[in-house]
């Protein structure tokens, strides 16, 4: 017990890190291109550092996604016990996605803020699907897992919608080369589809029977 | 043709180009100094491209660039770094990412080069870019280059009014457009190799006849008082300074004057996106993102450099006559 309980600790630090892994690369370069180091993300480093972001609340947001189905598929139980830790990454990254948006390459200014979210199909849905992680975010905690009891879950279903909606936002944005997109698209596609495996389906049917 | 004051100015005034070679060396020791001082970040756009002129491209060029004039064109502009303007390219036969041509341009192979003039004109053929060069006099100008994508330089680019080639054709009557044509050449163009693109290549742009016979429209063969580096489309491109980037087509092997409007590459992907015209302007927003402001590179992050964007990029005075009577929302 002792020894497994061990592991669970061990693993979540490992995890934690090669998480927080892109986080520290891109702070280092922040600071790097900050000390002077002009070339480091190139003449346009606000939107490098957007499409760095995004990239990863998306490969974090796979990675949740990707627990049950590592489960089903694998037979692997263990990630089921950090998928708390990932969801988190998921804000985390998305956060800085949004602000690094806001501030980087529109410098805060307001209106403009207002218009592009409300004029450009796929800022609304990018910012539709943060908007989503919030309550996941705050009932994230086992205190709020108790207190909403079977409608926790239900709650929380809401990711598959964020995924739908980041995938869209991202092949909303193809202009010459479609691959990384539809990648993304499909590989959400195949994550979001094992949920809705046939024996699954037909459990849903029988218990609203 | 209406001459714009500022192109027009007495020989007097003419700045040789070894004048522009100290002020290009004074930039440089000033810029020099403030990097020492630990602000290079802060200042950005200073001129500190440090190498000997011309020390690539082919050996027929080199006197005609470095013997071009000073035009004085666009001189209270602030340029943007040397390398910006040859590492941050939208080239897509070298890939997307915008880092992409300048490491991949290398196998482009620029000389010798030939283009094929065809269509609706009295000198049909295939001429050799060192005959079309040879009695060609250079002029150095600097133009803004606002991107479609929300982005801009300032670039002094080398180059000849495209008017100046165009005459020596001679167009017939017929000949109401000028369709050029970028080299097709995948063993040299990875991008072209891709499977993953919408563009079918080659690629292709068009400008009505007099949009191409305005003294603004240049055919650029150098920059920087360099020979244009292959990932900015050398060895001879177009420069349509009022116009979103991509009407400025890169490595021009084609010429050919047609009598209507040809189909342009961006135009065929995304009808909708990309009009014929594309000409620069903050009052009709791309679907997908407004053209009201832009980035003037090299924008910092914590001091964007986000100005209002120019209607004509702010060259109106000389090409506003051009699109009297249009209405430009629809015709964009």
């Amino acid at each position: 017990m002792q020894q497994k309980r061990m592991s669970i600790f061990v693993r979540r630090c490992l995890i934690f890190s090669a998480l927080f892994t892109p986080f520290a690369y891109i702070l280092a370069q922040v600071v790097a291109l900050q000390m002077g180091d002009y070339e480091i993300l190139g003449p346009e480093p606000g939107k490098a550092i957007v499409w760095f972001t995004g990239e990863w609340a998306f490969n974090t947001l796979l990675l949740t996604l990707a627990v049950s189905p590592a489960r089903q598929w694998l037979g692997w139980k263990w990630p089921l016990a950090h998928r708390r830790m990932l969801g988190l990454f998921v804000m985390f990254y998305a956060t800085l996605h949004l602000l690094s948006y806001m501030a980087f390459l529109l410098a805060w200014q307001w209106q403009d803020i207002g218009s592009e979210l409300v004029e450009r199909p796929y800022l609304t849905l990018g910012f539709l699907a943060w908007v989503l992680l919030i309550p996941l975010s705050i009932t994230s905690t086992k205190g709020w897992q108790r207190r909403l009891k079977r409608k926790w879950k239900s709650l929380h279903k809401v990711i598959y919608l964020i995924a739908l909606l980041c995938a869209i936002h991202y092949l909303l944005q193809i202009r010459s080369n479609w691959f990384d997109p539809s990648l993304y698209a499909f590989i959400t596609l195949i994550l979001l589809g094992q949920r809705l495996s046939l024996a699954r389906i037909k459990g849903f049917f029988v218990r609203s029977v | 043709m209406l001459i714009k004051p500022a192109v027009d100015i007495p020989s007097s005034e003419i700045t040789s180009h070894s004048a522009y070679l100290n002020r290009r060396k004074f930039m440089q020791q000033g810029g020099a100094a403030i990097a020492a001082m630990g602000l290079a970040s802060s200042v950005g756009a200073l001129e500190t491209h440090d190498s000997t002129p011309l020390k690539f491209g082919p050996e027929w060029l080199k006197a005609q660039v470095s013997g071009a004039s000073d035009t004085g064109f666009g001189k209270e502009e602030k340029l943007t770094p040397y390398r910006d303007v040859t590492s941050y390219n939208n080239f897509y036969e070298f890939g997307t990412g915008k880092d992409d041509p300048a490491r991949n341009a290398g196998a482009l192979v620029t000389d010798p080069w030939s283009i094929t003039i065809e269509g609706e004109c009295e000198r049909q053929g295939t001429f050799n870019l060192e005959d079309i060069l040879k009695s060609m006099p250079l002029e150095e100008r600097i133009y803004r280059l606002r991107c479609v994508e929300a982005w801009s330089m300032v670039i002094p680019w080398i180059g000849f009014p495209l008017a100046e080639l165009i005459k020596r054709f001679k167009p017939l009557s017929t000949a109401k457009y000028v369709e050029f044509t970028t080299l097709e050449a995948p063993k040299q163009m990875i991008g072209q190799r891709s499977r993953f693109s919408t563009i079918d290549w080659p690629y292709i742009e068009a400008l009505r006849i007099d949009e191409a016979m305005n003294p603004l429209t240049l055919m650029a063969v150098g920059l920087y008082g360099e020979i244009l580096p292959k990932q900015n489309g050398a060895p001879i491109r177009l420069v349509v300074p009022w116009k979103y980037g991509f009407k400025s087509i890169k490595s021009i092997v084609k010429i050919r004057f047609t009598e209507k409007p040809p189909i342009n590459t961006w135009q065929a992907i995304a009808p909708s996106e990309y009009g014929f015209y594309a000409n620069v302007n903050p009052d009709v927003s791309h679907p997908r993102w407004s053209q009201a402001k832009e980035r003037r590179l090299p924008s910092g992050l914590f001091n964007v450099n986000r100005i209002p964007t120019q209607m004509f990029n702010g060259y109106g005075e000389q090409v506003a006559h051009l699109y009297k009577g249009m209405d430009l929302r629809k015709s964009f």
